[in-house]
């Protein structure tokens, strides 16, 4: 267990910076958003008349329609929910495809490993501490949101506001274990950050464009941002959404684990995904 | 479990390699090493580039999983019980790569930490001063050599049982050379057994007892140093009162004469017996004679030129 913590402190630490950045930022676009909802009650005709003349499938970005924006739910999710995972999820897809394989690719983990670690202990000790650091930038990021709240007329609770940071950051995590899956399995976490970044951006286009295309919504339903729930949640939270995406979390995470603790460590640069074929036939036919 | 291998632990050895291959897909890196290095010896382990020697000492402490065969640390298995194996060794690797943004005393506390308490950090700051490594400096701003130094530093702060050494000078100036071999010697003295890979001979010379020499995957020599260096190949120089035919020396067997001799005054290579070219330069009137005592680097030279 103290190897396990060694690690966990020690990564913690080194993600301090990305925690203030990130969660800072999330924090203050809150602040933001929370401060001109008044402003935009005084102005609701005029901010009508402006969504009004944006195209459907601008505002089907947002997950929200003309009417529906103008509630507190719709106002949120328009201006704060519908890209909240895309925000953290491109911090848990870096940092996920970095976590060991960044190390690995700058020669360093050869090193670190050969101390009294343990590869398991090792494993966990960086994972929990970038689960760490996802819960920390959406904790910092709904207190953004929760600081102006009582002096909105929003009339929404600082619990209430929690829910959609609680479906954000399931997002985060099954982003964040796909791109250490993938920096597990791909031999350069580059491959592994653009694949899990891929299915991150289609699966919201796919989802946003589903609520005007009937026949998008089922290929959607196989990316994780469908199971994303902005400010629904405040009303309906979709517990069986959350506990799947927890779960599939968990399984990618154990097959890294699985696959780190077997596999050769790399003594610095990239692998190869060893594709010979058309260029050796290019070779023997020249 | 410390000893899975179903052979038993001789504990006259701290390190024994058996029938160790490892192929990258159609690349065989190593194709059967066998090793034993003895507890409290310092063992040299000689090699060109790509002869196997970073992919055997990788396998040693389970950062790379070989295909066959079977490796003891102090007679435990580094595959089933990695971390006992890492206690009780130290490790340098061939090229260290740190945080750059860290201090050398940072990293160094760092390193000190993954050891869980078993670091002596008197003896980090004492083997610091002997090399004049400024523990301040952020390690992005020193040189290679500044950086080797941390890496000695860490391999030797918990008094390994066991160092497994990969150049441990490269990039030093010759003072800091000297000064490192000094420190693995008094650690050797304090107990630890030492197996470094290096390509200075000179180095592999001075400090080792016994070397191994592989070559393409394979342990091909194993001997001790002086034994090595007192066999093979001998260098003499022959001064000649009078002019002598070439012919009458080049064709004695195992012998060569090298570029830059005339009619008198031969420089000749001698592997083998020595017996036949004495008899023959009895006939001669003999100036002078030279004999050079041959070093590593042209044992090791001439092993790998006769295969």
């Amino acid at each position: 267990m103290k190897r396990f913590w060694i690690t966990f402190r020690y990564t913690f630490r080194w993600f301090r910076g990305q925690i203030l950045g990130w969660g800072l930022g999330i924090a203050a676009l809150g602040l933001l958003i929370v401060a001109f909802y008044d402003v935009f009650g005084e102005r609701q005709a005029d901010f009508m008349k402006m969504i009004e003349s944006y195209p459907p499938e601008f505002l089907a970005f947002f997950g929200t329609d003309a009417n529906g924006m103008m509630t507190p739910e719709g106002y949120l999710g328009m201006y704060g929910f519908s890209f909240l995972p895309i925000i953290i999820g491109f911090f848990a897809v870096l940092a996920g495809s970095n976590l060991i394989a960044n190390d690995e690719e700058r020669g360093r983990l050869d090193l670190v490993i050969a101390h009294p670690v343990g590869r398991t202990a090792f494993f966990f000790g960086r994972a929990f501490a970038f689960l760490g650091a996802q819960i920390s930038i959406l904790l910092l990021g709904w207190l953004g949101f929760c600081i102006m709240l009582n002096g909105s007329s929003l009339g929404i609770t600082w619990s209430q506001m929690a829910l959609p940071f609680v479906s954000s950051l399931t997002q985060a995590l099954i982003y964040g274990a796909l791109a250490l899956l993938l920096s597990m399995i791909l031999p350069a976490r580059n491959f592994a950050s653009v694949i899990s970044g891929l299915v991150m951006v289609i699966g919201y286009v796919l989802s946003s464009m589903a609520s005007l295309n009937e026949n998008l919504s089922t290929i959607a339903r196989l990316f994780p941002y469908s199971y994303f729930q902005g400010s629904e949640a405040f009303t309906n939270l979709n517990l069986t959404w959350i506990l799947a995406l927890l779960g599939a979390s968990a399984v990618m995470m154990l097959l890294a684990w699985w696959r780190f603790v077997r596999r050769d460590i790399r003594l610095s640069g990239e692998g190869s995904l060893g594709l010979r074929i058309p260029f050796s036939i290019l070779k023997k036919t020249a | 479990m410390k000893n899975p291998n179903n052979y038993s632990h001789d504990p006259e050895f701290a390190l024994e390699v058996r029938g160790l291959t490892k192929s990258y897909g159609k690349v065989k890196a190593l194709g059967g090493v066998d090793l034993k290095v003895k507890r409290g010896e310092i063992f040299g382990f000689l090699g060109p580039n790509g002869a196997g020697k970073t992919t055997t000492i990788r396998c040693m402490l389970d950062m790379i999983r070989p295909d066959t065969g079977s490796i003891l640390l102090l007679g435990i298995d580094p595959q089933s019980a990695p971390v006992a194996a890492q206690t009780l060794t130290g490790y340098l690797p061939g090229e260290v790569q740190y945080y750059d943004n860290m201090t050398a005393e940072r990293q160094l506390r760092f390193y000190a930490d993954m050891r869980n308490g078993s670091a002596d950090w008197k003896y980090v700051q004492e083997l610091a001063e002997r090399l004049l490594l400024d523990m301040k400096q952020v390690i992005k701003n020193l040189s290679k050599g500044n950086k080797q130094k941390i890496g000695v530093i860490q391999a030797l702060m918990h008094h390994p049982q066991l160092l497994l050494l990969d150049e441990p000078t490269s990039g030093l100036d010759p003072i800091m050379q000297q000064e490192v071999l000094s420190m693995l010697r008094e650690a050797n003295a304090a107990g630890a057994t030492v197996f470094f890979s290096s390509h200075i001979m000179s180095e592999v010379e001075n400090l080792a007892e016994r070397v191994a020499i592989i070559r393409l995957g394979e342990v091909v020599e194993t001997a001790e140093t002086s034994a090595l260096t007192g066999r093979s190949i001998r260098r003499l120089m022959v001064r000649l009162k009078r002019p002598v035919s070439r012919y009458s020396l080049e064709n004695l067997p195992g012998v060569d004469v090298l570029a830059g001799s005339d009619e008198t005054c031969f420089t000749l290579q001698v592997s083998g017996d020595m017996e036949k070219l004495v008899k023959v330069l009895g006939d001669y009137p003999v100036l002078d004679l030279e004999t050079d005592h041959p070093s590593l680097e042209e044992s090791f030279l001439a092993y790998y030129k006769k295969n």
